[in-house]
C-alpha cells in the first residue's frame, strides 16, 4: 500500500515532469506530430497542394500499380539476398579475426571496417565510375581473361541489380562485423577449451557454440540490416539514376521503394499523399519482418 | 539579472534591426536558378550584364546547380509552402511546365500584362498558358540534329551527301559499315533514357498524348515505330551503352562514337572539344518509317518563370522582357556563342543565323537549324510526360533484347494510367 502510493506520488511530481518536459516537447513536436501528419497526409489525394480526402483511395491504388509492385519486389529481391550474404561474411570475417594468432589483425580489421565511414554519396559515384562500360572494374576483368567481354552493370536488370548488391556489402560488412567482434570477445574462452578437449571439431565448435551464443547479436543485425535494406536509397540512387533518364537502373531493375517515393514526390507530378502511403508500406513491412524475426530467433527454454 | 536581460534585449534588438537594414540595401537583386554552365547559365550571366548596363541599381545573381537539383528544389520548396528560399527567377524544362503551373496554382506569376506574346514561336507560348494566362518567358529551343564526324564516315566511304535524307535503315546500315571500317560505334546510347524515343516520336508528329491531353499508347503509330526504331539500333551493336548524362556525353568528347542525334543545344558543348574542330558535320535526323514522318524534331528546350512571391517581382519581368522579349542582338550573340537557338521569332532574322560556323568547317549549320525548326510537328506534352518516360525506359532493355513491341505497348499504356493520378 505504501509502495503504491509512493509510485503514485512519483507519477504527479511536478518536478519530475519539469525534468521530462522539455525532451518530451521536442519529441512530440520534431517525431509525434509529422508521423501523425504523415498518417494523416497518406489518405490525401491530388496533384501538387491542390489535395483532398481521398479516404482508402492511395491504398487502392497500390494493388493496381506496376511501378509499386516493382519497387517493392526489387527491394525484397535486395533484402532477401543481399542480408544473409552480407551477415555470413560478416560473421565468418569476424571469427577468423577473432583468432589471437592471426597477423596485422587491427590493420585487417580497419581495413574491413573503414568503408563503413565513407560517405554514402561520396562512394556510390565511386563505384558508378568504375562499373561504367569502360570502367577500372571492366578492363580489369577483361585484361585479365576473367571475362571475354565488358560486363553490362550499367545496363543489363541482372547485372545492376548484382552491382547494386555489391556496393552494399561492400558499404556495411565491416560495420556488422564489429558488432559480431565484440560479442565474440565476450564469450568464455574456457567453454572453447573445455570443447576441444571433449574432440568437438572446429565447424562443430563454430555451429554448436559460437553462433548460439552470438544469437541476440545476430538478431540485431539482423533486424537493423533490414531496417537499412528495405529503406535503400542513396546507392540506387546515385549509381543508377542519370539526370536526364527516367528509368532507376535498366528496366527500373534497381528502383526501390524510397526511390520510387522521391519520384512521387519530386521527379513526377508531385503527389504527396501517395508518397506517404508507400512509405507507410516500408513502415509496415519493418515491423511484420521484425516480428517475424524475433519470433525466428527468440531464446527457446 | 534583470539588467543583463535588457541589454541583451537591445542588443538583440539592433543585430535584427542591422540585418533588416542590409537586406533593404541589397533588396534590388534577383536571383535566378538554372542548370547548365556552358548553356543557360552562361546566357543567363550575358542577359544581366546586358540589363545591369541600363540598370545599374540591379544585381542579376545566377545560381548554378545539376538540373535535377533545381527541380527537386524547386519542388520541396513549393510543395512546403515557405517561399523565402525560392529564387526570383526559375528555368524549367519544357516537359514539366505544365506540371508545376497546374500543381501549385498562384506560384509563378502571369506575364500577359507586360510580354507580347505574339512575337514568340506559338507551341512555346502554349505550353506554359494555362486558363488564358500565359506563365513563362520562352527561352530555347530543342530543335534537333544529327551531328555527325566527317572524318569517320569518309573512312567508311560516305561524303556528307550520302547523310541527307536518312531513313533509319540507311542510318543503321551506315553505323555497321562505320563499325567495320573504323571500329567506332555510329551513336552513344542510354538504354534507361527515353530521349531518343520522344525525338523520333514528335518527328512523325506523334506525343505519349494526343491533342485533349489524353493517354495515346496503344494505337500510337509514331510511338510504336520509334520503339521498334530503337530496339533495331540497340541489337545491331552500332551503339555505345551508356549510363547517365556525363556518360553519354563522353561518349563523342572522347571521340568513341560517329554520330550525335539531340538537341541543338548540344552544339556548345560539342564546340567545346577544340581538338575536333573541323571534323563535325551536321544534318537532319533520319526519318521514321510511318505516315507524317519528317526529319525535324525536339528535344528538351525550357524557358523562365518568374515566382509569384518574389519581392522583385516587378523588376524580374522586366529585366526578362527587355532582353528575352526585344534584344535580337542578345538572340544574335548567345546563338553565336552558347548555340541557343531561341523562340523570338524577328531574332531569326538576325545576321548571326547566316554566318558561317567554322567549327563546323565553314557550314551554315544554324541556317539549317533555323528551317528544322519550322518544321517540328507541334504536340501536347501535357502533364505527364515525366510517369510515361518512366513507363517506356522500363521497357527498353526488353526491346533491345527484340522483346515484342505491343506486349511493351500494353505495358507502358498499364503503367502509364495508374501513374496518372
Amino acid at each position: 500500500m505504501a509502495s503504491a502510493n509512493r509510485g503514485l506520488n512519483r507519477y504527479f511530481d511536478i518536478n519530475g515532469w519539469l525534468f521530462v518536459a522539455p525532451a518530451a516537447l521536442l519529441i512530440a513536436i520534431f517525431m509525434v506530430y509529422p508521423i501523425l501528419q504523415s498518417l494523416w497526409m497518406s489518405f490525401q489525394t491530388g496533384r501538387g497542394m491542390m489535395t483532398q480526402f481521398g479516404g482508402l483511395a492511395n491504398i487502392r491504388r497500390l494493388f493496381d500499380d506496376p511501378m509499386f509492385m516493382l519497387a517493392l519486389y526489387n527491394t525484397m529481391i535486395f533484402f532477401i539476398v543481399q542480408v544473409p550474404v552480407m551477415l555470413t561474411l560478416a560473421l565468418f570475417l569476424a571469427s577468423l579475426l577473432d583468432n589471437p594468432n592471426l597477423k596485422f589483425r587491427g590493420l585487417i580489421r580497419t581495413a574491413i571496417f573503414l568503408p563503413c565511414v565513407s560517405s554514402l554519396v561520396g562512394y556510390s559515384v565511386l563505384f558508378k565510375s568504375m562499373f561504367v562500360q569502360d570502367g577500372l572494374i571492366n578492363s580489369t576483368l577483361v585484361g585479365l581473361g576473367i571475362s571475354d567481354h565488358p560486363i553490362p552493370w550499367m545496363t543489363d536488370p541482372f547485372w545492376a541489380r548484382v552491382l547494386i548488391i555489391i556496393a552494399i556489402t561492400w558499404r556495411w560488412t565491416g560495420y556488422n562485423m564489429i558488432f559480431f567482434l565484440a560479442a565474440l570477445q565476450n564469450i568464455d574462452k574456457s567453454i572453447y577449451e573445455a570443447s576441444r578437449i571433449d574432440g568437438v571439431p572446429a565447424w562443430g565448435r563454430f555451429f554448436h557454440l559460437t553462433v548460439p551464443m552470438l544469437k541476440p547479436v545476430i538478431l540485431f543485425t539482423v533486424v537493423t540490416s533490414t531496417i537499412g535494406t528495405l529503406q535503400l536509397f542513396d546507392e540506387v540512387r546515385n549509381i543508377m539514376t542519370s539526370d536526364a533518364g527516367a528509368a532507376t537502373g535498366p528496366s527500373n531493375s534497381a528502383l526501390t521503394l524510397s526511390v520510387y517515393i522521391y519520384n512521387l514526390t519530386f521527379k513526377f507530378m508531385p503527389n504527396m499523399g501517395y508518397a506517404a502511403t508507400v512509405s507507410y508500406v516500408i513502415v509496415v513491412a519493418v515491423a511484420l519482418l521484425a516480428v517475424i524475426q524475433f519470433y525466428a530467433l527468440r531464446e527457446k527454454d | 539579472m534583470n539588467k543583463t536581460f535588457k541589454t541583451s534585449l537591445a542588443a538583440l534588438v539592433f543585430s535584427t534591426s542591422s540585418v533588416l537594414a542590409m537586406a533593404a540595401a541589397q533588396a534590388k537583386e534577383i536571383t535566378i536558378w538554372c542548370w547548365d554552365p556552358n548553356f543557360n547559365v552562361a546566357i543567363m550571366k550575358e542577359a544581366g550584364a546586358i540589363y545591369s548596363k541600363t540598370h545599374p541599381d540591379i544585381k542579376i545573381n545566377v545560381v548554378d546547380f545539376a538540373k535535377a537539383d533545381v527541380e527537386a528544389k524547386l519542388q520541396t520548396t513549393l510543395a512546403s509552402g515557405v517561399t523565402d528560399s525560392l529564387p526570383d527567377i526559375v528555368l524549367i524544362e519544357d516537359y514539366g511546365a505544365q506540371k508545376y503551373i497546374q500543381s501549385f496554382p498562384g506560384a509563378f506569376a502571369s506575364m500577359n500584362d507586360v510580354v507580347d506574346y505574339s512575337k514568340f514561336a506559338p507551341y512555346k507560348v502554349k505550353l506554359a498558358t494555362v486558363d488564358g494566362k500565359t506563365y513563362s518567358m520562352p527561352f530555347d529551343s530543342g530543335v534537333t540534329g544529327l551531328y555527325y564526324r566527317k572524318d569517320y564516315l569518309e573512312q567508311a566511304g560516305f561524303k556528307p551527301e550520302d547523310m541527307q535524307n536518312l531513313t533509319w535503315d540507311k542510318y543503321i546500315e551506315i553505323g555497321k559499315k562505320v563499325a567495320e571500317k573504323t571500329g567506332k560505334k555510329m551513336m552513344g546510347l542510354d538504354p534507361n533514357d527515353a530521349g531518343l524515343i520522344r525525338i523520333m516520336m514528335q518527328s512523325a508528329g506523334g506525343w505519349y498524348f494526343n491533342d485533349k491531353g489524353e493517354l495515346n499508347i496503344t494505337g500510337n503509330e509514331a510511338l510504336k515505330a520509334a520503339l521498334k526504331t530503337e530496339g533495331q539500333l540497340l541489337s545491331s551493336g552500332i551503339t555505345k551503352p551508356a549510363s547517365g548524362w556525363s556518360n553519354w556525353v563522353s561518349t563523342f568528347t572522347s571521340g568513341d562514337v560517329a554520330t550525335v542525334i539531340t538537341g541543338v543545344w548540344i552544339t556548345g558543348t560539342i564546340k567545346a572539344t577544340k581538338d575536333q574542330e573541323n571534323k563535325w558535320g551536321v544534318a537532319p535526323i533520319p526519318k521514321l518509317d510511318v505516315k507524317g514522318a519528317t526529319d525535324a524534331s525536339n528535344l528538351g528546350g525550357s524557358s523562365w518563370y518568374v515566382l509569384a512571391s518574389s519581392p522583385e517581382k516587378k523588376e524580374a519581368v522586366d529585366f526578362l522582357n527587355s532582353v528575352y522579349g526585344k534584344d535580337v542582338d542578345f538572340y544574335q550573340k548567345i546563338l553565336v556563342n552558347q548555340g541557343a537557338v531561341g523562340s523570338l521569332m524577328e531574332a531569326r532574322k538576325g545576321a548571326a543565323y547566316e554566318t558561317a560556323d567554322a567549327f563546323f568547317g565553314g557550314e551554315k549549320i544554324w541556317q539549317k537549324f533555323a528551317d528544322w525548326l519550322s518544321k517540328v510537328p507541334s504536340v501536347n506534352y501535357g502533364v505527364f510526360t515525366n510517369e510515361v518516360d518512366a513507363a517506356v525506359a522500363s521497357q527498353l532493355p526488353a526491346i533491345g533484347k527484340g522483346g515484342d513491341i505491343d506486349a511493351a505497348l500494353k505495358a507502358i499504356e498499364a503503367q502509364a494510367k495508374s501513374s496518372m493520378q
